[in-house]
Order: C-alpha cells, then structure tokens, then sequence
C-alpha cells in the first residue's frame, strides 16, 4: 500500500503493511555526495586502500545515507515530511556499492492525539564486494517512526 | 570532564537541497520556496535528517576535545540514531545547537569482549527558545575485530 497524499486517520489501520519504496542501486558517487552533504567525510565511506586496510573488502554507505533513504520513504507513505515526530533507526548490516535499498512499514498503533507508530525496516539487496560472501538480501535497518496524522477528512 | 558543546546550525536553502538530492529526495517542499509556501510553510523545509549536517559546525575532533568521551574510532561504529521532531528546520532561520554526552555505558558483546555505548544529545532551537529537533547519536565501541559490523 502506498497512502494517497492527503492521507488522514481513517486511512489508517493498525497492521497494515506500507511499501516497499526501492532506492538505488547505490553508487560510489552517492556516497561521496552524501559524504559532501552530511560533512561524514570518514575514509572508510570514500577511500578503497583506507577501507580495506581496516579489513573491510570495500568501501561501504555511512549508514545515515540509508537512513535518510528511509526517512524519504516514511515521508511518502504519510503525505509529507512534515508529519513525522520521530524517526529511529538501529544499523544491523552494511550497504555496499551496487546495494538496493527496501524500505517496508507496519502500522503499529494509532494512539490517542492522532499519533501513528510505525515499525520500519530497510534491507540490502545486492550481490556484494566479490567474494566477500555477504548475503543476497538481509535487514540493514532497523526502525520506528511516529507520525502524525489529521483527523477524519481533515488530510491536506 | 562532561560538559556542553554549543553551536549554530544555519538553514541555507542550497545546503538544503543539496542535503535533500544526497537522500534521493524529490518533494518541492525541500527545493521550491513557492510550493513551500503553497502548503503553509514559511520557505523550504530540512528533511527529517538534516541535522546530522552538524559535523560541519562541529568536527569529530572539536566534539571529542570538549566533550571528552575517549573513544578510539578505530573500533567506533555508528549503532543507532533517532530524531524527536517538533517541526522541520525552516530556511532562513539559525538553529542553536547544544550537544553533551547523553549515556556511556558498557555491556557484555555476544561474541565475548566488553561493548561501549556512547550517545550523544544534541537539542537545536529557534530564536524564540522553542525546541526545534532533539537528535540522539549512539556510536559503539568494540572491543575487537574493527572490521565487522555496519
């Protein structure tokens, strides 16, 4: 499901699954722009010989490029940026360059004053630096949003 | 020695949209002050992540000097980040940031070794003193095998 913008409290039920948005697949050069833009200049992000001389067999995302992704994605279901409260993201695996990015969603609770919890989830899915044995799919991120929403016919 | 960091966090609209294009973003009301206002908003609007610009008012280095937590980043990664979001950063205005060292704790790792928690607060508000976004950064400290993990 995907909620139309405009989306209001009744078009919302707990359990009901949101998704998935795709991003990517990413780049070196996404990661180099989000190092640029977010100031995360960490060489492990952008520098090869830097990354695998820590044991890595590349360089992979900061782990707020896909959170960011996820954000985007939160913000989509629910009609705008504007609405999300809070947004909470545990990083469980890396993303590696020519990664696809999954977001999905669950609608958790609808709590009294309009507040919608949100469980989140963003996996990987890529074949990985070559022989590196890295799955061809598994959980990067872990997450939670609140949102609010208007009341019954009041989606804008 | 714990203490606090303050600083300014300004809300530029080409660091906005630059920031918004790094994240794939693709709403006007991250790029087009007109459609922006068109909803009822002042001028552009930061995404919900914005905040973690603030490595550019604040270095790693500066943010250990006066904040203290010792730890070595070659075993540091980032574990967690959460963002309380009253209202979205608005172009034009000058965030002020607090930052201090929230929680530092340590815990037993599942493959053996001692693991090390720090999270660090930063509070942005407004010109009128009014909280604006709350941002929770946790990184872990391993204790071994830099090369694993996120």
């Amino acid at each position: 499901m995907s909620l139309p913008h405009g989306v209001d409290l009744d078009g919302v039920a707990v359990g009901a699954e949101l998704g998935e948005v795709v991003f990517g697949p990413v780049t070196r050069a996404d990661i180099v722009r989000y190092a640029g833009a977010s100031g995360d200049f960490n060489p492990i992000h952008i520098d090869e010989g830097y990354a695998r001389a820590t044991g890595a067999p590349t360089v992979f995302a900061m782990g707020m490029l896909p959170a960011g992704y996820l954000a985007h994605a939160v913000s989509d279901w629910f009609g705008g940026p504007h609405r999300l409260r809070r947004f909470k993201v545990r990083f469980s695996a890396r993303v590696w360059p020519g990664d696809e990015l999954v977001c999905s969603g669950r609608v958790g609770d609808v709590r009294p004053g309009g507040v919608v919890a949100v469980a989140l989830e963003a996996r990987r899915r890529g074949d990985g630096p070559p022989g590196a044995g890295v799955p061809a799919e598994e959980v990067a991120l872990v997450g939670e949003a609140d949102v609010e929403l208007p009341a019954r016919g009041e989606g804008a | 020695m714990a203490g606090e960091l303050t600083f300014e966090l300004p809300i530029e609209r080409g660091k906005v949209r630059e920031f918004a294009l790094a994240v794939g973003e693709d709403n006007p009301v991250f790029f087009d002050p007109d459609e922006a206002r068109r909803q009822g908003l002042p001028d552009v609007v930061a995404p919900p992540t914005f905040t973690v610009t603030q490595i550019w008012q604040v270095t790693r280095e500066e943010r250990e000097a006066r904040l203290g937590a010792n730890l070595d980043y070659a075993r540091v990664l980032h574990g967690e980040q959460e963002f309380h979001i009253r209202r979205l950063p608005v172009a034009g205005e000058v965030l002020r940031g607090v930052m201090r060292i929230a929680r530092d704790f340590t815990k037993q790792g599942r493959r053996g070794g001692r693991m090390r928690f720090v999270t660090y607060e930063s509070v942005f508000t407004d010109a009128g003193g009014d909280e604006v976004v709350r941002a929770h950064y946790t990184l872990i400290e391993t204790a071994r095998d830099p090369g694993s993990g996120p």
